[in-house]
């Protein structure tokens, strides 16, 4: 566990010497602000719906933030050989793995949570919740915990990738694909009325898989 | 009572598709040794240094490093040895201290001293300096002394440095090469693969030749450079307007042949002054007209270039 958490804090030097720290604060900064902006001025006046469309905002937000910082988390390594120094340490490469995706991907589910939580505040100040007025198509609750699972899912697919690719380019690229593939069958299944909360686990559970695929990947990695 | 290797490989092969990057590759190092491992580009230096790392796996054969395994065994191998493998790529917007600090970290020092650990190593491969400043900003030099420290880090018994000097100025150099004497007087054992054959004599006791992934010598730096005091060279110049083609059909397989001039050409071999007695013997009978001869006692260079092949010079 000390080269997880190790591997933890060495990725969290690297956001914050890289700058890319900063790029946390979109999902709880931007995707609030920028939904309550919106909702003032299309007027939305319900508050489920509200929340529904500021949650998409926000994990569209932190699915960027997530994609980027999972696709450097290990693919800016392999790609510039710095693995050399890192594999010739006393450490497992599932250890190097798994502290760093804790790191991306625990960040980037934060810094979304944390911008859900922003919007569930403001969204009460400019919208009113009446029992008459349109309810949303989605719970926001589950909403809320499916982006979870899908942020969730996108790091860990995109994280593989990278070890798949060595290159934290194609690992993006991998993600995007993902995404949208994700997010077509999640539609697909909410016109057929079929969404139902069995679908963020089957992301969860492939997410885990991913990571396990990648850990076991990494492991018999041969060095080009 | 035997004394257990610090370092071993045995039998050790490793390929790269088609490419045979070790074959069969035996040596060992006991405490407090100094070994240079030499060979040109491609013989399959680096290879042996990520197999030690664990980095890479082979094909077949045993690597111990301190009796452990490096693949399956990881931290009890590496944690008291230092790597430098080839020039790895470095992010270049962390600074050097970070990069000690990670080292320091994975080597078991405890928190507090993760800084000390790492300022100790900077400072003994003249890198203090630029600890703080971002790796990106660094010149090869520079950033050349802050990789030397992170393989300093928690003083490890066993240090395996790849090509520790190349691309650094003559200052530079000589600083590294002062250091790396300063750590073998330490009794830290030291494997250093290079193909500056200047490294090797400043720092080694026992030098290993490698060629195309085989062992082609392994022998103390002092037999390797002639110091036992047997002629291994012969430069000779002839009368001759041209030295003949068939000149090596004169001689035994065994001896070497360099042509370095219309009417000059050098003779390598392993044998004592009656063996050279006999090669001028045979010269004369093949009709070569002598001017002058001239021995001279093997260089490592001249080892070097008899083991592993002029051609093959780097």
């Amino acid at each position: 566990m000390r080269a997880v958490a190790a591997n933890l804090r060495w990725e969290f030097v690297r956001l914050v010497r890289s700058q890319r720290v900063y790029l946390l604060a979109i999902p709880p900064v931007a995707g609030p602000i920028g939904s309550v902006l919106a909702f003032l001025y299309l007027q939305v006046p319900s508050y489920g719906v509200a929340i529904m469309l500021g949650l998409f905002v926000t994990g569209g937000l932190g699915g960027l933030v997530v994609l980027d910082l999972s696709a450097l988390s290990m693919g800016e390594e392999l790609s510039r050989r710095s693995h050399l120094i890192s594999w010739a340490l006393p450490q497992a490469r599932w250890e190097i793995l798994f502290g760093r995706a804790a790191l991306t991907l625990g960040a980037s589910l934060g810094a979304f949570s944390l911008g859900a939580l922003i919007l569930w505040v403001l969204t009460g100040h400019v919208t009113f919740q009446g029992s008459a007025l349109s309810t949303a198509v989605l719970d926001p609750g589950h909403l809320f915990i499916g982006m979870l699972a899908l942020l969730f899912f996108l790091g860990a697919i995109t994280l593989c990738a990278s070890v798949i690719t060595r290159s934290a380019s194609e690992a993006l690229v991998a993600g995007v694909l993902g995404a949208v593939v994700t997010a077509s069958i999640a539609g697909y299944f909410l016109l057929q009325h079929q969404l139902t909360m069995l679908f963020p686990v089957v992301l969860v559970v492939a997410g885990i898989v991913a990571l396990a695929w990648a850990a076991i990947r990494l492991e018999s990695l041969e060095d080009k | 009572m035997m004394r257990e290797a610090v370092l071993s490989l045995q039998d050790v092969s490793k390929r790269y598709g088609t490419v045979q990057a070790l074959d069969s590759v035996s040596f060992h190092l006991d405490a407090r040794e100094s070994v240079g491992y030499l060979g040109p580009n491609g013989a399959g230096k680096t290879t042996t240094l990520k197999l030690l790392a664990g980095v890479t796996r082979p094909d077949s054969g045993t690597i111990r490093l301190g009796g452990f395994d490096p693949v399956r065994q990881r931290q009890p191998a590496l944690s008291r040895t230092g790597f430098l493998i080839e020039m790895p790529g470095t992010l270049p917007y962390l600074t050097g201290e970070d990069l000690l600090r990670y080292v320091a970290e994975l080597k078991g020092i405890p928190r507090p001293e993760w800084s000390a650990a790492g300022r100790k190593a900077a400072d003994a491969a003249g890198a203090t300096e630029n600890l703080s400043r971002r790796l990106g900003t660094l010149s090869t030099g520079q950033l050349r002394r802050v990789l030397i420290s992170s393989a300093l880090v928690g003083d490890p018994e066993v240090l395996v440095l790849d090509e520790p000097t190349l691309g650094l100025d003559p200052a530079a150099r000589r600083d590294i090469r002062a250091l790396l004497r300063a750590l073998r007087k330490e009794g830290r054992t030291l494997l250093l693969s290079t193909h500056l054959l200047e490294d090797a004599e400043a720092v080694c006791d026992r030098v290993i030749f490698l060629r195309e992934g085989k062992i082609l010598g392994d022998e103390p730096i002092s037999g390797a450079r002639g110091e036992n005091g047997a002629p291994t060279a012969i430069r000779v110049r002839t009368l001759d307007p041209s030295i003949p083609e068939a000149l090596q059909k004169l001689l035994p397989d065994s001896v070497r042949v360099h042509v370095e001039g219309d009417r000059e050409f050098s003779l390598s071999f392993s044998g004592d002054e009656a063996f050279q007695s006999e090669l001028i013997g045979r010269l004369v009978r093949g009709g070569i007209r002598l001017s002058s001869v001239t021995e001279s006692r093997s260089s490592l260079e001249d080892r070097y270039l008899r083991l592993v092949g002029r051609e093959d010079r780097t």
